[in-house]
């Protein structure tokens, strides 16, 4: 396993700059606002729209407020929305496949039809329906992108048991008596959680686009909380004329969106050439 | 194979039947309703808009009557742009929608193949790992940060490009560039993924070893093989075009229907939400339809296991 | 076999595809510069009608002021004068009101155009089956009300022609602002024989007959209106067509303007105010707009029906700061109700206008302690607003304000339709509103009212103050009248039912090309007093 994971951060310079690029972006979203001397909701009426200085180090915004707390908030917001959402993802996908795939026959069927069809609905689009119609709860937000995103975990889940159920160890298993849950989760769960890793890292970017997709719609985080999406979208109304409130916050998305989604791509490429070893 | 299809059609009917009928109820139980404006509305006034639009009819009976239009073909009147039908309004603004779409998807094929080609017969080179960089970009930089740059660049500053409108086919080039690119990244991906195990095929083995030229090889026997993958991404890629089209429609001010869509929700305009819901729902289904059925006729395999 | 069947249709069909997007945008070249000879104008958004009587936007009255002509109408400096009524009486006991027709007034068709079109409009406009949205506007003609609800037939309305060129408006109590609004589209004329013929589809451009300087010569959804000058108009025009585009967002109006596809715009973003000062001094137009900008506190809800929370609230926001610092764009700051811009009315501004900072704050803080808040169990509020980029930096200023007070303060921002149906429906704590009014005091005082229903939104009730507003009401004088409601503006200061904020600004860009155009207090601006430049 060890040798397995220093392969994987050999395996490309990509992999150890995009790893060490999320690392700071994490590390900034805990300990950025400690270390500034600025309060995130705090104006000041007198800089209003400031460039980057050494006091303001990402400027301040159209209300006085210091850009740098406020991107941190933001990045803290932004992975909250990311991990609550991945998780309502996962707690609905690998049950739901692993059901199927155990199941097989007709249920899997079903099953699986009901992923096929809500597949290829513009799940966002119904996130927007549902935001505009019922109030922008932040809370009604992120599981309802968490319940858009389920699907792929879904598909993969499935796909792994099946392979799994006929396997010489599950049927052993199985004719010991053992109880399906328990069979899940000593056997089938270890041994999908590779894909579903893979899978979580290309998900949580899609979440954190996904928001900042709402959030220029005007249906985000309310002020004064923050997040990327929110800051982005507030940046580009304000381009030309305060070009910093633009540049900071997407630059720190973009670095995240693009770091989550290389370490996708290598881990896969990875997992895909251990299995052709093995 | 017939019946194959015929199961299909089925199930797409039955779909498009329960989303019809979700939104149609979704939108009636949300708070609010069309008929508030910026300026005061006397309950006396609000009786007379009610009546005129029937909906001082009970819901079920509102639902029925729209169901039996519907049938017919008839969307009903817009509740908000109260000069046009709805039908009036999706057939003004579909064309636009359609030609930003299908602009958006040639520009993602043209763009995603000819990366994810050159990516995946090298996997792990030099190449790969710049262009898979540069790809992983356009998935970085959200459509609302690159759409206005966009503007910013090609219209104001060089005035290469019109800022908006939909008037000529000029007028698509940036919308459909701007929509295309998060998509090309998705299709280089898979399509690197698609022509790198490809490459292993014995019978890729097979051509080389009969001395067939590089470029003959990659058309003749790994863009296709490693296409069909691809296939299956066509049904997700279009309810992502159609997705990113509600915010480019609305940054380079084209009149399409994606426009309607937030904006017919935010007003409680209920028929013309209904309206594009259908046509995006229809849409979908239909495309996913004919990607089942390009399936069943490539892949025998999926023909026998799905009957 | 997947090979094969794939290779055959893949090249070849995204070659061809590829092609066709290339030679189309060859065979249909672009041209940046809006069209030559027709005046392009971004307009704020999509109209919902151009039926004059179903109408309720402002963004529609722009279109129909070309469209159409009312008995009174507005030069470019936007003040009143004659419109299709070249002269008009008002009776002694300021209830009967009696126009003159000017001669020859025809549609655009070519049909006269007489004082019985004028009747149909107004009965038209109360007919409940018409739905007007805004019939409220004419509720001053006697009957109106029981006609719009049902209750009397349309031909009791109190409008008659006793003959073709005199229509005779009779009201219920006297009302001297009525040339004011007789502006609106509510009492544009419609023409009759069309709409019988064709019914809800005259709106249609194919069936378009209408009275103004232009005609509706096409519409095409959220893309354009195209216009064309009526050759049937009493005046002839310069400009012969024109086209408003729905130009929603800010920044797209500017850098479209930027690019030469608009000729005008109403608006660009705040922030970009210094650069165009620098770069368009000419085309740059920047106005006074006759309106107010307030907070409105929900009077029915605890704490908000507490006067002294109202109070320190009030206190503690400096109108200086929001416009000259937060918002930059020329905004005038108001200190009272009423905008100081209306004519002949002397305005009582808030009363603690004037003292220094530091002494306001300390007397909220102390008004706020006497409610019973403090550090420990501070004042908590949601502001709601209308989402944009000024209702955010307004309203988040006006939270950073509060917090010097140890207010804590939450933004809910909601679309400007949703904003406002809330805000009828007293769904809200404090909310953020705004006005655009007439050029009369009374316009805007009667929104405190308590019987002048849900556009009151804070429900505030002072049965003094509605009495002087209804003593005022009786008369016909304008002077008495504008004494009497400054009497009553006054009496009402110290109840804190309201905080002035600001009157609006118009940022607006007009390209060179254009001449005639001025400035003025209801940002009106019809086509037909424009023209080229040479």
């Amino acid at each position: 396993m060890r040798s397995s994971s220093e392969q994987f951060f050999k395996s490309s310079p990509l992999v150890v700059i995009a790893a060490a690029l999320l690392l700071l972006m994490i590390t900034g979203a805990v300990l950025g606002p400690v270390f500034s001397p600025w309060d995130g909701e705090a104006m000041d009426f007198e800089a209003l729209e400031a460039p980057p200085s050494f006091s303001h180090w990402f400027g301040t915004d159209l209300v006085g407020r210091d850009l740098f707390v406020r991107t941190m908030q933001g990045a803290r917001v932004s992975f909250l929305v990311a991990f609550i959402a991945v998780t309502v993802s996962l707690a609905i996908g690998i049950p739901w496949g692993a059901a199927a795939g155990l199941a097989g026959g007709r249920v899997d069927q079903l099953m699986m039809r009901i992923v096929d069809g809500l597949y290829c609905l513009p799940g966002i689009l119904i996130v927007i329906l549902l935001v505009v119609l019922f109030g922008r709860n932040p809370y009604l937000l992120f599981a309802a992108l968490g319940a858009i995103s389920w699907l792929t975990i879904a598909r993969i889940v499935r796909g792994q048991t099946l392979r799994l159920r006929n396997a010489p160890f599950i049927e052993a298993a199985r004719a010991m008596g053992l109880s399906t849950p328990y069979i899940l989760r000593k056997h089938v769960i270890p041994n999908v959680i590779g894909p579903v890793i893979v899978y979580t890292t290309l998900a949580i970017p899609a979440v954190i686009l996904a928001e900042s997709f709402i959030s220029f719609l005007g249906l985000g985080i309310a002020e004064p909380q923050t997040s990327w999406g929110v800051l982005v979208s507030d940046g580009t109304a304000a381009m030309e004329s305060s070009p910093w409130l633009l540049v900071f916050p997407a630059l720190c998305l973009g670095i995240t969106v693009w770091s989550f989604n290389t370490l996708g791509d290598r881990l896969r490429d990875h997992l895909d050439r251990r299995e052709h070893i093995n | 194979m017939t019946r194959y299809i015929l199961k299909r059609l089925v199930f797409a009917v039955v779909t498009l039947f329960v989303i019809i009928t979700v939104v149609f109820f979704l939108l009636r139980l949300a708070p609010g309703g069309p008929f508030d404006g910026e300026r005061r509305l006397p309950p006396e006034i609000e009786a007379n808009l009610k009546a005129a639009y029937n909906l001082d009819a009970p819901l079920f009976l509102q639902y029925g009557r729209f169901m039996v239009n519907l049938v017919q073909g008839d969307l009903g009147p817009s509740f908000t742009q109260k000069d046009f039908d709805v039908n009036a309004l999706i057939r003004a603004g579909l064309p636009v929608s359609l030609r930003l779409g299908l602009g958006a998807l040639v520009c993602a094929l043209l763009l995603g193949l000819s990366i994810g080609i050159v990516a995946g017969l090298k996997p792990g080179g030099l190449l790969d790992t710049l262009l898979m960089a540069v790809s992983n970009l356009n998935i970085a930089v959200p459509t609302i940060v690159a759409a206005p740059l966009m503007v910013l660049l090609f219209s104001v500053t060089l005035s290469w490009f019109p800022g908006g409108g939909a008037d000529t086919w000029w007028h698509f080039v940036l919308p459909a560039l701007a929509l295309g690119l998060p998509l090309s990244a998705e299709i280089a991906r898979i399509m690197r993924g698609g022509i790198a195990e490809t490459n292993l095929e014995p019978f890729v083995k097979t051509a080389k070893a009969k001395g067939l030229k590089s470029p003959r090889i990659v058309f003749r026997h790994l863009l296709p093989a490693a296409s069909i993958p691809l296939l299956s991404f066509l049904g997700p890629a279009m309810a992502g075009l159609l997705t990113g089209s509600v915010v480019a429609e609305q940054i380079f001010d084209l009149p399409g229907i994606g426009r309607y869509y937030v904006q017919g929700a935010l007003n409680r305009d209920y028929t013309l939400v209904m309206g594009v819901t259908i046509v995006y729902s229809f849409a979908i289904l239909s495309f996913n339809l004919l990607v089942d059925v390009a399936y069943g006729l490539i892949d025998p395999r999926i023909r026998i296991a799905q009957t | 076999m997947s090979q094969t069947l794939l290779s055959k249709w893949t090249r070849p069909a995204l070659a061809g595809l590829l092609g066709l997007l290339l030679l189309s945008s060859f065979l249909l070249p672009y041209t940046v510069t809006a069209d030559e000879g027709v005046l392009t104008i971004g307009n704020a958004g999509e109209p919902q009608t151009l039926d004059p009587h179903r109408y309720n936007l402002r963004l529609e009255e722009t279109l129909l002021n070309d469209l159409f002509l009312g008995l009174t109408t507005f030069n470019a400096a936007g003040e009143i004068v004659p419109g299709a009524a070249q002269s008009w009486q008002t009776s002694e006991d300021g209830l009967t009101w009696t126009f003159k027709l000017r001669d020859n007034l025809k549609w655009s068709d070519g049909q006269p155009l007489t004082a019985n079109d004028f009747v149909y409009a107004s009965q038209r406009l109360q007919n409940p089956a018409t739905a007007a949205s805004l019939a409220y506007f004419m509720y001053m003609v006697k009957n109106a009300p029981e006609v719009n609800r049902g209750e009397l037939p349309v031909s009791a309305l109190g409008v008659s022609a006793p003959d073709a060129q005199t229509f005779v408006i009779e009201l219920s109590q006297p009302y001297p602002y009525l040339l004011e609004r007789l502006l609106y589209p509510t009492a544009f004329p419609v023409p009759e024989h069309v709409i019988e013929t064709h019914g809800d589809n005259w709106v249609k451009p194919a069936n378009w007959v209408s009275n103004g300087a232009y005609t509706l010569a096409d519409w095409q959804p959220q893309a354009f209106v195209a216009m064309q000058a009526n050759p049937h108009f009493y005046e002839s025009v310069s400009i012969a067509n024109v086209r408003y585009l729905p130009v929603v967002n800010e920044q797209s109006a500017y850098n479209r303007f930027r690019n030469n596809e608009l000729h005008v715009i109403g608006s660009f973003p705040v922030g970009e105010l210094a650069r165009v000062k620098a770069n368009y001094p000419d085309e740059l137009h920047l106005s006074d707009l006759l309106s107010m900008m307030y907070l409105v506190f929900n009077t029915e809800k605890a704490p908000f029906n507490d006067t002294r929370v109202r109070q320190a609230l009030s206190l503690a926001i400096d109108q200086d700061i929001l416009t000259d610092k937060v918002l930059r764009s020329g905004n005038k700051p108001a200190y009272s109700f009423v905008p100081d811009l209306i004519a002949d009315y002397q305005t009582t501004p808030l009363l603690h206008i004037g003292k220094a900072r530091a002494e306001r704050l300390q007397q909220a803080r102390e008004l706020l302690a006497s409610a019973g808040y403090n550090n420990s169990n501070p004042l908590k509020i949601t502001l709601r607003h209308v989402s944009g980029v000024e209702g955010k930096k307004v309203n988040l200023a006006i939270t950073g304000m509060w917090r010097q007070i140890g207010v804590v303060a939450n933004l809910q921002q909601a679309e400007l339709r949703n904003h406002f149906a809330d805000l009828r429906q007293g769904d809200f704590d404090v909310a953020w509103a705004g006005w655009v009014g007439e050029n009369n005091a009374e316009h805007y005082l009667t929104l405190l009212q308590s019987d002048i229903g849900n556009v009151n939104y804070g429900r505030f009730a002072d049965a003094r103050f509605d009495d002087m507003i209804k003593t005022a009401q009786q008369l016909s004088s304008a002077k008495q009248r504008n004494q009497q409601l400054a009497a009553a503006e006054a009496y009402v200061v110290d109840a804190y039912a309201v905080v002035p904020l600001y009157t609006v600004s118009v940022r607006r860009l007009v390209s060179q090309k254009i001449s005639g155009w001025q400035n003025n207090l209801r940002d009106v601006h019809q086509i037909r007093y424009l023209s080229w430049s040479d």
